[in-house]
C-alpha cells in the first residue's frame, strides 16, 4: 500500500467558527488540568432550553383550555426543536476535557484518547469568523499536535488573553513547546 | 444577582402564559390589559414619530394622488445609475452568472472558511426571500391593486444597478476595526471615498446621517415590522388574539437576545442553514398554487398590466398603484437603501466588482421573480377586490389567505416560514444596526450592549403594536437611509465606473483567468 505523504498545515484552523466570548478556562488541580465552561456560555445555551420548555408549556395550556390541536402541535413542535437545540448546545460545554498526568492521557470525549507523552506542541492560531448576515470577529484556537500527526482542538474562543494564559500554563504543566502561529488575515 | 434575574424572567414568562390563556374566561382582564398596552404603544408611535414619518414621506400632488418625493428619489437614482453604468445589470448578467458558477475561481486556492460560489448563491437567495416578498407584496396589492406588481418589477429591474453600485463600494472601502472585525457599508464609503473625491467634510456628514437612519431602520423594518408580521401570521393561521403579540414578542426577543448578545455562531449557522429550505418551501408552495390555477395565469397578468396603466379601483389611480409598487419593492430588495452594502462587505474577494455583479442578481430574484410569484398567487385567488384601500385583508394575512384558498394546509407551512424569515431578518438587521451604532459611538462592550438591549425591547414592541404605526415607522426609517446613501452615490459614480472598465478589460485580456 502506498502511503500518501501529506504535509500538515499548522496554519490552518481546525474549526471554522467559534464563539464571540470566553467559553472555557483551564483549571489545574494537582496532576489534572480540566477545561471548565464559563457561566456566561452556559447561560446563553440555557435561554434555548427555557424558551423550548416555555413553548411546550404553552402548547399544553392551549390544548387544555381550547383543545386546539393545530396550534398545540405547532407550538409543541417548535418547542421541541428549540429545546433539542438548546440541549445539543449545552452538551459540548458539559463534556469533560481533561489532561490527566496520573493516567497519562488527554480525553475530550470527542476524539480518541491521546497519551500525554505523544503531545509534541501546543499552537495558538487566529482566524476570522465571517458571515454575510452576522458579525465578523476574530477568534482563536489552541490546538495540539501529536507525534503521529494528529491535530486536536483544545480551546476555541474569542478571549485571546485568557487563551494565551491557559496555553502557557498547559505547556508548562505538560512540559511541551508552545508555538504562536497567529498571522495577519487578509480578506 | 444572576440567579435572581433568572427567577424573575421565569416568573414573568410563566405569569404571562398562564394569565393569557386563563383569560379565556375573563376577557375583561388580561386581554384588556394587553389591548391597552398595544393601543398605548401605537399612540406613542403616532404621537412621537408621526412628524418623522411625515417628513420622510413628504408628498407633492400629482393628479389625484400625493406622490412621496422619496419614492421618486430612489426610482430616478436607479434609472440614472442604469444609464451611467451602461445597463450593467443586463449587459454584464452573463459575467455575473459566470462569477456565481465559479468560472473565475481557482479550484486550487480555496482559502480557509471561503464559501463556494454555489453556497454564496444559496446564501444570497435565502437572504432575498423574506417578509418583503410575503407581507410586503400583500400590502402593495391590497392598497395599489394588481397593477402595483408591474411597478414592483420595474423597480427590481432598475434597482439592480443601484445594488451593483453600492455593493461594489461596500467591498472597496471596507475597513478592519481595532478588534480585527471587518466593517463596511455606506458609513465607510461615504466617509473615505468622498474624501478621496475631495469632499471629506460633506462625506462625514452623510456617513453620520446614514448611520443614524440605519439604526432607526434596523429598529423599524428590520425588527418591529418582522415581529409584527410574525404575530399577524399566527393570528391568521391559529386565531391567536392580536393583543397576545406581547408573548410572541417575548419569545422572539429571548431568541434574538441569545444570538446577538451571546454571539453564539452555531445558532446563526443553524438559522442560515434552515432559511434556504424555508425559501425553497415558499417557492414550492407558490409554484404549486400557480400550477393548480394555470388557467387563471393569463387573466392575472392582464389584471397586473391593466392595473399598472389604468389604476382602476386604486386611490390615486395609476400614480397610486405606482407609489405602492415602488415603495414595497424597495422595502423588499433594499436597492439604494445601503443595507446590502453592509452585508456584502464581509465577502472574501480581491475584486470589488465581482461582488457588485453578483449582487445584481438579488433584486432580480427577489422582486422580479419572487414578488411577482406572490402577486400572481394573490391575484389568482381573487380575495383582493376593488376598491383597493387596504380596508380588507392586507399584508401577510392577504398573502396567507390567498395561498390557503388553493391548498388549505399551506397556511401552516407559511406560518413556519414567516417566523423563520422574521427571525433571520432580525438577526441580519441587528448586525446592520450594530455596525451603524459602533460607527457612531465606537466599539466597546458597554455601548454595544446598549444597542443590543434596545433592539430586543423593540422586538416586543413590534409584536405588540398595531400594523399601521409599525409599517409607517418601518417604511420611513428604511427610506431615510437612502437619502444619505444616494446623495453620496452620485458623487462616487466615476470610481465604480473606472473599476468596472478595468475589470472588464482584464477579463477580456485574460489577466483575470477563467478556470472552467
Amino acid at each position: 500500500m502506498k502511503i500518501k505523504d501529506t504535509p500538515i498545515d499548522l496554519n490552518k484552523a481546525i474549526l471554522q467558527k467559534g464563539p464571540k466570548f470566553r467559553s472555557h478556562k483551564v483549571i489545574f488541580e494537582e496532576n489534572v488540568a480540566d477545561l471548565k465552561p464559563t457561566m456566561s456560555s452556559l447561560w446563553f445555551c440555557l435561554v434555548y432550553i427555557v424558551v423550548g420548555l416555555f413553548l411546550l408549556m404553552l402548547a399544553a395550556i392551549v390544548y387544555h383550555n381550547k383543545k386546539q390541536l393545530d396550534f398545540t402541535l405547532f407550538l409543541g413542535g417548535i418547542g421541541i426543536a428549540i429545546l433539542t437545540f438548546g440541549i445539543t448546545l449545552v452538551m459540548p460545554f458539559v463534556k469533560q476535557v481533561t489532561f490527566d498526568k496520573d493516567r497519562g492521557t488527554f480525553k475530550n470525549n470527542i476524539d480518541r484518547a491521546v497519551k500525554l507523552e505523544n503531545i509534541i506542541t501546543f499552537q495558538i492560531l487566529n482566524k476570522m469568523v465571517t458571515s454575510k448576515h452576522g458579525l465578523s470577529y476574530p477568534c482563536y484556537e489552541l490546538n495540539m499536535l501529536t507525534k503521529n500527526g494528529r491535530r486536536i482542538n483544545v480551546l476555541n474562543h474569542n478571549d485571546i488573553e485568557q487563551l494565551t494564559s491557559d496555553a502557557q500554563m498547559l505547556a508548562e504543566f505538560l512540559d511541551v513547546e508552545l508555538i504562536d502561529l497567529q498571522h495577519e488575515i487578509i480578506l | 444577582m444572576k440567579k435572581l434575574h433568572r427567577y424573575l424572567i421565569g416568573i414573568f414568562l410563566t405569569i404571562i402564559s398562564f394569565s393569557a390563556f386563563a383569560a379565556e374566561g375573563d376577557p375583561s382582564g388580561f386581554s384588556a390589559l394587553l389591548a391597552g398596552i398595544s393601543s398605548g404603544v401605537d399612540t406613542f408611535f403616532n404621537t412621537y414619530f408621526g412628524w418623522f414619518v411625515n417628513l420622510i414621506f413628504y408628498s407633492v400632488p400629482v393628479g389625484e394622488a400625493k406622490f412621496p418625493l422619496i419614492v421618486g428619489w430612489l426610482f430616478i437614482a436607479a434609472i440614472i445609475f442604469t444609464f451611467y453604468f451602461g445597463f450593467v445589470q443586463f449587459r454584464r448578467s452573463g459575467l455575473a452568472l459566470s462569477i456565481v458558477s465559479g468560472k473565475f475561481s481557482d479550484p486550487n486556492s480555496k482559502e480557509d472558511g471561503e464559501v463556494s460560489h454555489f453556497q454564496a448563491l444559496t446564501t444570497a437567495l435565502s437572504g432575498t426571500v423574506g417578509l418583503g416578498n410575503i407581507a410586503g407584496v400583500g400590502v402593495a396589492v391590497a392598497i395599489g391593486g394588481p397593477g402595483a406588481t408591474f411597478w414592483m418589477i420595474m423597480c427590481g429591474l432598475f434597482g439592480m444597478a443601484s445594488k451593483f453600485f453600492e455593493c461594489t463600494l461596500g467591498v472597496k472601502y471596507r475597513t478592519v476595526l481595532p478588534s480585527g472585525a471587518i466593517s463596511g457599508g455606506p458609513m465607510y464609503y461615504l466617509r473615505d471615498a468622498m474624501a478621496e473625491r475631495g469632499f471629506g467634510g460633506f462625506g462625514k456628514v452623510l456617513a453620520v446621517g446614514f448611520a443614524l437612519m440605519c439604526i432607526l431602520g434596523a429598529l423599524g423594518g428590520g425588527n418591529m415590522f418582522q415581529a409584527n408580521q410574525a404575530h399577524a401570521m399566527l393570528t391568521y393561521a391559529f386565531d391567536v388574539p392580536a393583543e397576545y403579540g406581547v408573548i410572541t414578542g417575548v419569545v422572539l426577543a429571548a431568541l434574538v437576545f441569545s444570538v446577538i448578545v451571546g454571539g453564539m455562531p452555531s445558532i446563526a449557522s443553524v438559522t442560515e442553514k434552515v432559511v434556504p429550505y424555508m425559501a425553497a418551501l415558499y417557492l414550492g408552495m407558490g409554484i404549486i398554487v400557480i400550477v393548480i390555477n394555470a388557467s387563471h395565469i393569463g387573466a392575472a397578468f392582464s389584471a397586473i398590466f391593466d392595473g399598472a396603466f389604468t389604476g382602476a379601483g386604486v386611490v390615486g389611480g395609476v400614480i397610486g398603484a405606482m407609489i405602492q409598487g415602488l415603495k414595497r419593492a424597495t422595502f423588499s430588495n433594499e436597492a439604494g437603501v445601503g443595507s446590502a452594502a453592509i452585508a456584502h462587505s464581509a465577502v472574501k474577494t480581491k475584486e470589488p466588482i465581482t461582488e457588485g455583479l453578483v449582487a445584481t442578481l438579488e433584486p432580480f430574484i427577489d422582486t422580479v421573480v419572487i414578488c411577482t410569484m406572490t402577486a400572481l398567487v394573490i391575484t389568482i385567488a381573487g380575495l383582493n377586490v376593488a376598491p383597493f384601500d387596504g380596508a380588507g385583508l392586507t399584508g401577510v394575512q392577504l398573502t396567507a389567505a390567498s395561498f390557503s384558498d388553493s391548498v388549505g394546509f399551506f397556511k401552516y407551512f407559511l406560518a413556519l416560514a414567516v417566523i423563520m424569515f422574521a427571525f433571520s431578518t432580525m438577526i441580519s438587521w441587528s448586525y446592520y444596526g450594530l455596525k451603524a451604532w459602533t460607527y457612531l459611538f465606537g466599539e466597546g462592550k458597554a455601548m454595544e450592549m446598549i444597542f443590543k438591549l434596545i433592539f430586543c425591547i423593540f422586538v416586543v414592541v413590534g409584536a405588540t403594536i398595531k400594523f399601521g404605526a409599525v409599517i409607517d415607522f418601518s417604511d420611513a426609517a428604511i427610506f431615510a437611509m437612502s437619502i444619505f446613501n444616494i446623495i453620496g452615490l452620485y458623487f462616487l459614480m466615476p470610481i465604480v465606473k473606472d473599476e468596472l472598465t478595468s475589470f472588464v478589460a482584464r477579463v477580456k485580456s485574460g489577466e483575470i483567468k477563467k478556470y472552467k
